[in-house]
């Protein structure tokens, strides 16, 4: 116990310490990224390692986001390798690993507001325009206002404490769900993550959108605290995802923005973890949980490569015409069509497996959201490869001077990507049996009797000790 | 595990081996010059032909149905499980002869026809991952092992189409193409998706799933949603002469001889099934006739030599549709094997064809002879023309798609990316004509696909 309290302390402690290291000293920044990253991707390997399989949905998460920052210290291009970049990076880290592991609602919302402060500020990572700001600002609000109401209730902030004893009823869960819409992007609140992607920064973006938060909530605070309400109500929430992923879907066809074509793609598979999540059966929880891994590494690596990109050929890249970049940087275009694909359920790749139990599971819950699913991921796919066409197939430009394809470190880091997708898919069971544990558990909650709270309890010790 | 099975995971697994270990050493910055994969090509291909002989020989010999090799699960949650189970039987084995031996020959005719060709690194790569797909889904004992090696199948397929990647028109037909695979293989996904839920599994090794009634026919039908689109049957022709941009040696494999077929192996799969529903047989018999019918008259209106191939490969696989639909399934298979190696080499012989032709008109003086009498010629003369203005619009498939389809869904795409700047309107006037959003987004959202 104490040395699961001392290593989430590390995991979380150690990348705070390393943004203010590199912010004072300004030298050096990237090695003490990737010194602050590793430390505390081992700190959650080893927690991982001290909790039973089946209970580790919280480490788990907590292992793959500091693997993403680390990776992301590595595929930094030097141009945008700052000590502020690194510094917030390191920041995000942190708070997602504390908003990932605390029980204590006040300690919760104080992480997810430290986690969007980098974002609200045009100079660090923030966007130009007005959307992304009130976004995150609005889902900090919701949450703000819910944990407000709970504990106007005088009902205890610890989120144990809370199990099946639906906190403030209706106007909570409300507030919960008005949350996780702002912050994962859900129709109508869409616009900011496109928004975001196209005018921050590029990695640090990807990041922000694959902690997930809204995702977590659900998991984490919606159904656990009311999961009736959650059972009468979530079909709903259901179709707005669906929603969501049929809109963006369809707004991709025509968007020639590399980065907001990503931005959409990534929140049409996004609210596919949402209308997993909210299927009540244990294929679509498990498809939801694989799949929430296989967006963060793809959307991750696709991000990257955009970025490596603009770096390379010029920062006005757009989808409007072919601008054969494949035989510049031909490891790049591999790389690209890869996590690109991965993203869409190619076989052979993790997201197979994941689109396979989780369309499986919503189509035994929701036979409509089932349907519409696969036209959703259809048209993502079509739109991976039209952004894959457009950018590195047709005729060779001839006006960019030699540039180098993917670089030593770049290449590292890529690879490590592309054998997680691949070899996920080639031997999932080690990855999907430890989420089914998990989802069977959030399945359970979803069928508690009334009269049993101490299983609601149990569950939620266990997913989210 | 025994030698027999052994040998069918051999055939199965060893492209996919030598095509992981190619991609890998790609990555690693090394490529193997020409000679090195010409021959780990050969060796394979070779390898794999006669490692088929001990199947065919256990089936002959022994009597059995099927030689079976079962891995158990690829992931298992709950009670729904992803069988991973290879199997060759009477119907599985002439595909999976075919597909060995018809690909060891396209890898051997284009070491020749693609030396010195920047792609050839590329080419054999795709090669080896393509025929790896249609083992998977020719061996496959469960569908759900067979949607994957179909994936396979139809992503190797667009990316060779896209193989000439400097020239525009390529590329935009593997679009083209990429996107008709995806909408139809929605049809074979929702297909196994309702077989797990209605009968608990999509395993065919033992049998096909217990079905019948509505839930047969609807299953029956969204195969031949998923069939017809990767057989290009009617209403989906329309990519098939777009996929001729690929090199010659792919376009014979795919579209001669075994993706073309993939569909009425699908279909053959599932004949039972169909046969207990007379809709989805009308309906199979129905799209055959009219695929035969399209092919053969939008053949004749084509100009070049591998679209003239590519549709008379279609009315032959309409054909084999009907005969399908009609029950006779040996028939089919058949006829799949025998048009499969007549198509091939016709394919492979166009180009030197054509020199020869060429070599051979212009030694005597001007063409041999001038062609004979059509069956056209009997309409009235009206008719006449207008068959021709239908077929040289190759039946007005890809302008209906365009229309009824493409055209509404990107309205609806800019419609979306309309609302979004009006709603960003509403909210804050002046200030969204400052937002580099609406400057990035507005004027390329015209252009769309």
């Amino acid at each position: 116990m104490a040395s699961g309290v001392m290593l989430t302390a590390v995991a979380i402690g150690v990348p705070w310490a390393g943004a203010i290291v590199a912010a004072v000293t300004r030298r050096q920044p990237r090695v003490i990224g990737f010194a602050a990253a590793l430390i505390s991707v081992a700190a959650s390997a080893l927690l991982m390692r001290t909790v039973p399989a089946g209970e580790s949905l919280k480490e788990a998460l907590m292992v793959l986001f500091s693997c993403l920052t680390l990776g992301a210290t590595l595929m930094l291009p030097r141009r945008d390798c700052s000590s502020g970049t690194i510094g917030g990076i390191l920041f995000l880290l942190g708070s997602t690993l504390l908003a990932y592991s605390t029980d204590d609602l006040r300690v919760l919302l104080a992480a997810w507001v430290v986690s969007a402060v980098p974002f609200l500020r045009e100079r660090w990572f923030g966007a130009r325009t007005w959307r992304p700001g009130l976004g995150l600002l609005l889902s900090s609000g919701a949450l703000a206002l819910a944990i407000a109401l709970i504990a106007a209730s005088g009902d205890t902030m610890s989120i144990g404490g809370l199990i099946r004893k639906s906190p403030g009823g209706m106007a909570v869960f409300g507030l919960l769900v008005a949350a996780v819409v702002f912050r994962k992007g859900i129709c109508p609140a869409h616009a900011w993550v496109a928004d975001a992607a196209e005018g921050g920064a590029a990695i640090p973006t990807a990041l922000l959108l694959n902690g997930h938060f809204g995702a977590m909530l659900v998991a984490r605070l919606i159904v656990p605290l009311f999961p009736n309400t959650a059972r009468d109500l979530f079909p709903l929430l259901s179709y707005l995802a669906l929603a969501t992923a049929l809109y963006v879907a369809i707004r991709a066809l025509t968007e020639n923005s590399p980065r907001r074509l990503l931005a959409y793609l990534a929140l049409s598979q996004s609210a596919c973890i949402l209308a997993g999540l909210e299927s009540r059966t244990v294929e679509g929880v498990t498809g939801a949980l694989v799949h929430w891994f296989v967006v963060t590494v793809s959307t991750m690596g696709l991000f990257g490569i955009v970025r490596l990109l603009e770096v390379r050929f010029g920062e006005n890249l757009t989808a409007s015409g072919h601008l054969g970049l494949a035989a510049h940087a031909p490891r790049l275009a591999v790389f690209f069509i890869v996590f690109g694909l991965a993203l869409v359920g190619l076989p052979g790749t993790l997201s197979f497996c994941s689109q396979d139990l989780l369309i499986h599971g919503t189509l035994a819950s929701h036979p409509l959201t089932g349907l519409l699913l696969p036209i959703a991921t259809a048209l993502n796919a079509v739109g991976v490869f039209r952004l894959f066409a457009r950018l590195f197939l047709g005729r060779r430009r001839t006006g960019f001077t030699v540039m180098a394809d993917a670089l030593p470190r770049e290449r590292l880091i890529l690879t490590a990507g592309v054998l997680f997708v691949v070899f996920g898919g080639l031997f999932p069971n080690a990855i999907v049996a430890r989420r089914a544990a998990e989802a069977e558990a959030v399945e359970r909650a979803f069928h508690v009797p009334e009269e049993s709270p101490d299983t609601a309890r149990r569950w939620a010790s266990a997913t989210w000790k | 595990m025994d030698f027999t099975q052994a040998t069918l995971v051999f055939v199965v697994l060893a492209p996919g081996a030598v095509f992981g270990v190619l991609a890998l050493l790609w990555l690693l910055g090394s490529v193997p010059p020409e000679r090195v994969i010409s021959r780990i090509t050969g060796w394979m291909f070779s390898a794999s032909v006669v490692a088929l002989l001990p199947v065919l020989r256990s089936l002959a010999a022994t009597g059995a149905p099927a030689v079976t090799v079962t891995f158990g699960n690829w992931f298992a949650v709950h009670d729904y499980r992803f069988p991973m189970v290879l199997m060759a039987d009477r119907l599985s084995l002439p595909f999976l002869g075919m597909t060995v031996v018809l690909a060891g020959l396209i890898g051997r005719f284009s070491v020749t026809y693609l030396h010195r060709e920047p792609g050839f690194f590329r080419f054999f790569l795709l090669l080896h991952l393509f025929t790896f797909g249609s083992l998977l889904a020719f061996a496959a004992g469960s569908f759900d092992l067979l949607v994957g090696g179909w994936e396979i199948v139809g992503i190797t397929s667009v990316l060779l189409i896209a193989f000439f990647q400097q020239r525009t028109a390529p590329v935009e037909n593997a679009l083209r193409v990429f996107g008709v695979y995806r909408a139809c293989d929605i049809g074979l996904l929702v297909a196994v998706f309702a077989m797990h839920n209605w009968a608990g599994t999509a395993s065919f090794a033992g049998g096909l799933p217990p079905l019948n009634g509505y839930r047969a026919t609807t299953i029956c039908l969204l195969l031949l949603l998923a069939a017809a689109g990767k057989a290009a049957q009617v209403p989906f022709s329309g990519w098939l002469p777009r996929a001729m941009e690929g090199p010659t040696p792919s376009s014979a494999i795919f579209y001669g001889a075994i993706s073309i077929h993939a569909g009425a192996y699908l279909l053959l799969r599932v004949q039972p099934m169909l046969a207990q529903s007379g809709l989805a047989s009308a309906l199979v018999v129905s799209v055959g006739v009219a695929t035969a019918i399209y092919g053969t008259m939008t053949g004749r209106a084509s100009a070049d030599a591998k679209s003239s191939l590519a549709f008379a490969s279609l009315t032959q696989v309409g054909v084999v549709f009907v005969e399908i639909g009609m029950g006779w399934k040996w028939v089919a298979v058949i006829h799949i094997l025998g048009h499969a190696t007549v198509r091939t080499l016709q394919f492979l012989r166009a180009p030197s064809m054509l020199h020869d032709y060429h070599q051979m008109h212009s030694a005597m003086g001007g063409e041999t002879s001038a062609a004979g009498r059509h069956l056209e010629e009997l309409f009235p003369r009206r008719m006449q023309l207008w068959l021709y203005r239908w077929a040289l619009d190759r039946g007005h498939l890809d302008t209906i798609l365009d229309r009824f389809v493409i055209h509404p869904l990107m309205r609806l795409s800019r419609f979306f990316a309309g609302l979004d700047r009006v709603g960003l309107d509403v909210v804050v006037g002046s200030v969204a004509a400052k937002s580099p959003t609406t400057r990035s987004s507005a004027p390329q959202v015209r252009e769309g696909i």
